[in-house]
């Protein structure tokens, strides 16, 4: 237990499955206090589903739930300090090769602020706080199943938000350069629990870049929560890259929730990579409505010490035609541990779907555990393609032994077989300097890792 | 068809290898500490047996019944006779048979005297004196080939030493349940380094109890011993109860080879919730080759461990659901020593309404290295009103493993139709060649004359023309 402070406290004895994370109807008072009726009621409708449910509600993933290293007894959520209205543009502006950006610092906003000629073209990027009193505010925050209501650490979101950020685009406007969201996380015992919503009208283009990074504030051995969401919907032939980096600290604990709408002809792309926390619990629904609509999602892993994934992806096919191509990879060192979920459902509306799951591991060292559940439900025989592959294994001896025979270092041939491996998701991000962070932040983790043969981590 | 061959019911006392054993009537309706005495008393089991079948029982009653697949709590447990007499069950008379079931004798071809027994009303003469030789041959080799309740007191230090030690009455509730009430069923013991010439089926082994509702398995094959086991048949099943529980336990020694082939085909009112298990131990192999297409709803999961370096597993999982159906079977392998292997094919087709699942768990761990294994499994479904669904579980704990899986999930591809309908088939024919090559995986493996009746099953089901 080398990678084990001495100062760590051991938790008492409990279930996989216990959240210790205490919100109640305390802290819900205090947040729906001099908020629109409606949004009270969609917290206190979501409160009672989070009490109700069970942490995990689809049988087949029950085994496989382990919340035991997201300690979060001392965890309270930022409390009062909610944002309120609508921040005057930042002084600072955009990061230069982005078309906005919305920064969070642990739990007060940092900058709100668009291009210029984005924002004349009717793009709005507003936080959640501020943007409660607007007209159209009803039905894009209350928006039923825009989370998961059979999730319930989704629904805790839902009810106990205190931060957040609205991204709208007008139908037919292309916003070619990436709109940044980036969350700073760390501070000890505090619960940052955030929305993000975002709305492409029809024909509508944009790419959203989330980074997911240290405040700064974070101490060892001392926990906190970021829970956060990504609720999309697009309208008929819209497009939305969304790329997502998180890289939060080691004492951070994750749960995320991502939805998807996606309408007649509209092609979402989701590339998203895992690095930090402790303890992540993610999950992505999608729901292919429109015909002729498409999701590709590209999810990946590096984790190292005990490090735990938990990603479960949901995929309905609905309309005609649709397209589905998701894929999941994990490279794990030290003690790491990933669960890739995946369920892909054909109804029998969903004539001609290309559908394809894929969840591909690779466990560096002895003590890593891979488990795979890729899952099929299928109502449609009337498919271009409904398959789903996985497998788990070593580096390959084969690509090894090219590498080495091009003169390339053993320890080097197996970084760059890694880095290839987890590249499909690297090469997606869409701006130039945190494609270079993504990279850096991979090397130095493989440095640190056991991945180089064996070494413990220090 | 010859006179010799007319049925008459119950000639089963005049036969030497009937278990001589005396049994009550039947038991009450329902499951109570006393229906599971009552069973052990009248079947003169030594006091274990009895405590552990009451063991078996207070498990029973403390497990809540699987969520995870549903439909389970249509299941009256009360309305369940849980024990009966072998020659009870033979008193029916062939009237009582559903004409449902006496057409598809017809279809497939089953010899008459076979048909009622099959159809659970009489003893069928001809098997009992091809058995009588079979018999003979085999305790030349030295092979225990008996029921299960005739084991228990024949040989009762080998039947103790593996009983329950594969599949554990604590496993699940239908695993306690069979513990609890278990009677019938197959004992097999091959000794070390014997080889058995021909495939043992249960059969030939006709007493009855065979059919029986709550049968418990258990097949010991010790060091470099080879068997091949077949068990149920390509005609439907008539039960006289609508719930099938059986537990199958294989423990295949160091060295040893063992491949056990089911057809199942209980009537479509049955629900068949079987555990499958078997122990591999060093350089052996085992191989499940499981077929099901009958029942209202079967559960199975073939399983190996894989305990000893070495061992190889080998399972083959068909699963046809028709109307009112829902098979949701698959497999497991689970990996718990070096250098093991396994192989895991599924083949399913699904039609008019049917749902067929595959649900698999491939498991590799901690100290299991150079795991090589495999999983594959494709759908067929002949319809949009039907459903297919596949849940495979993978679960990786080591870093030098080597495993793969595909799936994919189709329909009968128009092109193939039209090649062979331009060949001059009628489009039935077509559908019915393709759905045949798709499980030739698996009946490629039966022995010949399984096969042709296989083939017979499946053309049937196919045309909508079985029950």
């Amino acid at each position: 237990m080398t990678d084990a402070p001495a100062s760590r406290i051991r938790p008492a004895r409990r279930s996989p499955s216990d959240l210790t994370f205490e919100f109640d109807a305390a802290s819900l008072d205090q947040l729906t206090d001099g908020e629109p009726a409606w949004l009270s009621a969609d917290r206190r409708a979501a409160y009672e589903r989070f009490v109700a449910l069970p942490i995990e509600t689809n049988q087949l993933y029950t085994t496989y739930v382990d919340l035991r290293t997201a300690v979060l007894d001392d965890v309270v959520p930022w409390s009062g300090s909610r944002e309120i209205g609508l921040l005057p543009h930042g002084a600072a502006g955009p990061d230069p090769g982005t078309a906005g950006l919305a920064a969070f610092q642990d739990d007060h906003v940092e900058t709100l602020a668009l291009a210029t000629a984005v924002s004349a073209a009717g793009v709005t990027l507003e936080t959640l706080g501020g943007f409660i009193v607007d007209d159209a505010a009803e039905a894009l925050v209350a928006r039923p199943g825009s989370m998961p209501e059979d999730d319930r650490l989704a629904q805790l979101t839902r009810a106990g938000w205190s931060h957040g950020v609205i991204l709208r685009i007008p139908a037919g406007v292309k916003v070619d350069q990436p709109i940044v969201i980036r969350w700073a996380v760390g501070t000890p015992d505090r619960a940052l629990i955030t929305r993000t919503i975002v709305e492409l009208g029809d024909g509508a283009e944009a790419t959203i870049l989330e980074e997911l990074v240290p405040s700064g504030q974070e101490v060892d051995g001392r926990p906190s929560l970021f829970t956060g969401t990504m609720e999309v919907t697009l309208g008929a032939d819209a497009k939305l890259a969304v790329s997502s980096l998180q890289e939060l600290p080691t004492t951070v604990v994750a749960f995320q929730h991502r939805t998807a709408v996606i309408g007649e002809g509209a092609t979402l792309h989701w590339a998203l990579a895992q690095l930090g926390s402790r303890l992540v619990r993610s999950r992505v629904d999608n729901r292919l409505e429109g015909d002729r609509s498409s999701v590709e999602q590209v999810e990946i892993v590096f984790g190292g010490a005990d490090q735990v994934f938990d990603l479960t992806s949901y995929t309905r096919h609905l309309g005609r035609d649709t397209t589905g191509n998701l894929l999941s990879k994990g490279a794990l060192m030290d003690k790491a541990r990933s669960y890739m979920k995946g369920m892909i459902v054909i109804d029998r509306s969903a004539v001609g779907t290309d559908s394809f799951l894929g969840e591909f591991g690779m466990n560096l060292a002895k003590s890593t555990r891979s488990v795979a559940i890729p899952s099929l439900e299928i109502d449609q025989p009337d498919c271009r393609r409904a398959a789903h592959a996985s497998s788990v294994g070593p580096i390959d001896e084969t690509q090894l032994f090219y590498l080495e025979s091009r003169g390339i270092p053993p320890d080097d041939a197996r970084k760059f077989i890694v880095m290839g491996f987890l590249e499909p998701v690297v090469a997606r991000v869409p701006v130039a300097d945190a494609q270079v962070r993504l990279r850096v932040l991979l090397e130095d983790k493989w440095q640190v890792g056991s991945g180089t043969g064996g070494v413990a981590a220090a | 068809m010859t006179a010799a061959r007319e049925i008459v019911t119950d000639q089963r006392e005049q036969f030497a290898f009937h278990d001589d054993i005396a049994y009550l009537a039947e038991t009450k309706r329902g499951l109570t500490r006393a229906t599971v005495e009552e069973i052990s008393a009248f079947k003169n089991e030594p006091d274990w047996m009895l405590q552990y079948r009451l063991r078996a029982y207070e498990h029973f009653l403390k497990r809540p019944l699987p969520t995870w697949t549903d439909g389970l709590d249509r299941i009256n447990f009360d309305n369940i006779v849980y024990y009966r007499k072998p020659s009870e069950r033979e008193e029916k008379s062939w009237d009582d048979v559903p004409d449902q079931i006496k057409a598809t004798f017809e279809r497939l071809g089953i010899p008459e005297a076979e048909r009622k027994f099959l159809a659970g009303v009489g003893a069928q003469y001809d098997s009992e004196v091809v058995y009588h030789s079979v018999k003979e041959e085999l305790s030349k080799l030295g092979v225990v080939f008996m029921g299960t309740d005739q084991a228990l007191i024949e040989y009762p230090d080998l039947f103790r030493k593996h009983f329950g030690t594969v599949v554990p009455a604590e496993d699940n509730k239908f695993s306690a349940l069979n513990a609890a009430v278990w009677s019938g069923g197959s004992f097999v013991y091959v000794p070390k380094g014997v080889e058995v010439p021909l495939p043992l089926q249960a059969y030939f082994r006709i007493n009855g109890e065979n059919t029986g509702q709550f049968e418990r398995t258990l097949i010991v094959v010790d060091e470099g011993a080879k068997v091949h086991y077949i068990e149920g048949c390509t005609a439907p099943i008539y039960a006289t109860e609508s719930l099938h529980v059986a537990v199958v336990e294989v423990v295949a020694l160091p060295g040893s080879k063992v491949r056990y082939t089911t057809i199942q085909n209980w009537s479509n009112d049955v629900y068949n919730l079987v555990t499958k298990r078997a122990h591999a131990y060093e350089n052996s192999t085992v191989e499940w080759i499981d077929a099901n297409t009958g029942s209202r709803k079967t559960v199975k999961f073939p399983a190996i461990y894989l305990r000893g370096e070495g061992a190889t597993a080998d399972i083959i999982s068909v699963a046809v659901a028709g109307k009112g159906q829902h098979q949701d079977t698959g497999a497991k392998a689970v990996h718990l020593a070096p250098n093991t292997r396994s192989r895991i094919v599924s083949k399913s087709v699904s039609k008019d309404g049917g749902r067929a699942t595959y649900r698999g768990q491939l498991k590799v761990s901690p100290g299991a290295t150079n795991v090589v294994a495999s999983v594959r499994c494709d759908a067929l479904m002949m319809d949009d009103i039907s459903r297919s669904d596949t849940y495979p579980y993978i679960d990786i704990q080591e870093d030098d493993t080597s495993m793969t899986h595909e799936a994919t999930v189709g329909k009968v591809s128009a092109d193939q139709v039209f090649y062979l309908m331009s060949r001059g088939l009628t489009e039935n024919e077509a559908t019915n060649l393709i759905v045949q090559g798709f499980l030739e995986v698996f009946t490629k493996e039966l022995p010949m004359e399984y096969a042709i009746e296989f083939n017979r099953l499946v053309k049937l089901e196919m045309e909508g023309s079985l029950g």
